[in-house]
């Protein structure tokens, strides 16, 4: 008891303590429900064996009858147009947002903030807001697209197979787009202002600085924005629930949202689980390079 | 062709304030130009709008013979040497050399053997393929010489280059910049905070306060024939001793205000019965003996270098004294200081203007 009093007063040991709780707190409530997924994807699981930990080991059974089932590869397919989609438009955007409000008119800043509403907003909110939006009979975005001549007919964008999946990217990169816009001002708010006038000095147009200084300093913060892209895209569900619900016909089936239909509505544990090793997996590789953009950023 | 840049009646405004007021200014070709002033007198402001950086708000700017005014920067043929050299961090010393070759679509292995001339002139050779971050203070600031000098422009631009540097190393980069201008020939506007280095770099000196040119010339016409009290305060180190003075009603001698009123006979008509200033460089002053002509002060304190000695005194306003050597005289004790007639500067008490 003195040693630990000790350990404490005169500073020896105390910062095992201090490494000790959050990785406590890490492994409990982060670890263990990793290892536990990947367990449970080598096993079969179903209702009754769920409170138990030892259950039948079936090795790689549950990978090799998800890859069988017809609808995999589709909805593979969908979370590749998902992520892809919804960060290539947030980011574009995102990107030119933010060389708008980096010419700084007045107000620039204000408005700037105020573009942070949308992300701040609940996932299921947002998409009810869009459920109106996309409406096929009454929805605003129709009838912008009729007005402008751009379509003839209603779409419907949430019961058409050739929609559903764009009417829920369509969500999220407004969802997104703000937050990509944040980060990347705050790069471009990062780069020197004298660099610009040394370019200009030496020769360079609006353009050629663009791409030979603006686009390079930029590098580790794009980086950084698309590897975090790619693991909040792949968390995006509430989406999913309030305007789809992964249909029609698994049409805007992703595999985030197929995981956790398997497991609970299926009550087909393994293949849920097996579905978020997969994703794990992808979710690691984003943030190894996520951490060595930030790692790698250009300083002066 | 003899002027390289010429300004004339130059103006620019900010809003309401007025940063250069009717600037007249004629940089001969080939010349090393220094523009100095306490911060906020518009040097920078000037530099800038030669550069195209800002633009002027009236005037007429007119380089290489071609009026300039609303010309953008890069189609000015200036290169300019910031002073925090904005070096290009994502690229090594080599590109940042190269940049402005590329960007008009100069070949490579062209580029390559420009580079590696002017690196040969900077002392660079061995670190072009370095980054900035790994350089050093004095080697990045090569690099941006070095990234001016390789594009040969109509004139160099120099914005408190040597700033961030250390003061041994100022010493030596003020040696190296003026032999380098010297080697190319190059027409140079150097701006600087720091008389000194205006004072050793330049052949033509512009002072400057509150957005006007207060005085031009060559640097030791300035500090002998300074035109006003500004300027013969601003060069020089230690700085000008100011005495307010009255001269006698027959203009025959000079009332010192210090202390106790002090007449010394300078042997020379002066403006009878007027205020003046009176102006004397530390250098200037030496000790009288005690019959000569000279004037009595209090000794408050004493440093010396070893190769000077500096005597401040305990008179309103304090007068330095730089004598060269040391001195036998201690703080406390009363002296006769003298100078020589030819030395001293009087300005008009009210308009601060030189009288002579």
């Amino acid at each position: 008891m003195k040693r630990v009093f000790s350990s404490v007063t005169d500073g020896r040991g105390f910062d095992l303590v201090l490494v000790g709780v959050p990785f406590t707190f890490l492994l409990a409530l982060a670890g263990l429900p990793l290892l536990y997924n990947i367990l449970m994807s080598f096993q079969e699981v179903d209702m009754f064996s769920l409170a138990s930990v030892i259950r039948p080991f079936v090795g790689f059974k549950n990978y090799v009858d998800l890859f069988t089932e017809p609808e995999t590869i589709s909805i593979l397919k969908n979370t590749v147009i998902f992520v892809v989609g919804s960060i290539a438009g947030q980011f574009l955007v995102g990107f030119s947002l933010a060389l708008f409000f980096w010419i700084n008119f007045p107000g620039a800043s204000w408005l700037r903030g105020l573009f942070l509403v949308s992300w701040v907003m609940p996932g299921l909110v947002v998409g009810a807001i869009w459920n109106w939006i996309l409406s096929g009979d009454f929805g605003v975005l129709n009838f912008l697209l009729q007005q402008t001549g751009l379509v003839g007919g209603n779409i419907f964008w949430r019961s058409d197979p050739n929609f559903s999946l764009w009417a829920v990217i369509l969500a999220n990169i407004w969802l997104g787009t703000s937050f990509n816009m944040i980060l990347l001002a705050t790069g471009l708010a990062a780069i020197p202002a004298d660099l610009y006038e040394a370019a200009e000095m030496d020769g360079a147009n609006a353009w050629q600085r663009f791409w030979t200084i603006t686009l390079p300093m930029m590098r580790s913060t794009i980086g950084a924005i698309i590897a975090l892209g790619l693991i909040f895209t792949l968390q995006q569900f509430d989406l999913f629930a309030a305007i789809t619900d992964g249909g029609p016909n698994n049409s805007s089936n992703v595999a985030q949202y197929w995981a956790w239909d398997l497991s609970f509505r299926q009550y087909d544990f393994g293949k849920g689980a097996t579905i978020s090793v997969i994703m794990t997996v992808f979710v690691m590789f984003a943030a190894t390079v996520y951490v060595r953009s930030t790692r790698h950023e250009v300083r002066g | 062709m003899t002027h390289q840049i010429e300004l004339s009646a130059v103006n620019k405004y900010y809003g309401a304030y007025h940063a250069l007021k009717d600037i007249d200014l004629s940089i001969r070709k080939g010349s090393f130009v220094a523009l100095v002033g306490p911060s906020g007198c518009g040097k920078s402001t000037l530099l800038r709008s030669l550069a195209g950086l800002e633009t002027i708000s009236s005037g007429d700017l007119v380089i290489a013979g071609k009026r300039m005014n609303g010309v953008p920067p890069r189609k000015r043929d200036l290169a300019m040497v910031f002073q925090s050299y904005a070096l290009y961090p994502h690229m090594t010393v080599e590109q940042n050399l190269t940049y402005s070759l590329k960007i008009n679509g100069v070949r490579k292995a062209e580029r390559q053997r420009a580079a590696a001339d002017v690196a040969a002139i900077t002392g660079l050779s061995n670190l072009l393929h370095r980054y900035p971050r790994e350089l050093s203070g004095g080697q990045r600031q090569r690099v941006a010489m070095s990234r001016a000098i390789i594009r040969n422009p109509q004139a160099f631009l120099f914005d408190e280059p040597l700033s961030n540097l250390d003061a041994a190393l100022r010493v030596h980069m003020r040696k190296e910049i003026r032999a380098l201008h010297d080697r190319l020939g190059a027409t140079s506007v150097y701006v600087t905070h720091d008389q000194v280095e205006a004072m050793t770099m330049a052949d033509h000196v512009v002072v400057m306060r509150n957005g006007i040119i207060e005085q031009q010339g060559k640097p030791l016409d300035l500090y002998d024939r300074p035109a006003n009290r500004f300027v013969a305060g601003f060069i020089g180190s230690p700085a000008m001793n100011f005495i307010p003075a009255r001269s006698t009603p027959d203009g025959r001698a000079l009332v010192l205000d210090i202390a106790d009123p002090q007449t010394v006979d300078l042997g020379c008509p002066l403006p009878a019965g007027r205020a003046l200033i009176v102006g004397i460089r530390p250098e200037h002053l030496t000790l009288a003996a005690a019959d000569a002509v000279g004037f009595k002060v209090d000794v408050a304190t004493v440093e010396t270098t070893g190769a000077a000695t500096f005597i401040t005194t305990a008179t309103t306003p304090e007068i330095v004294i730089a004598l060269n050597g040391r001195s036998v005289v201690t703080a406390g004790e009363t002296i006769r200081l003298t100078f020589a007639a030819s030395n001293v500067h009087l300005f008009d008490a009210e308009t601060e203007q030189s009288l002579k």
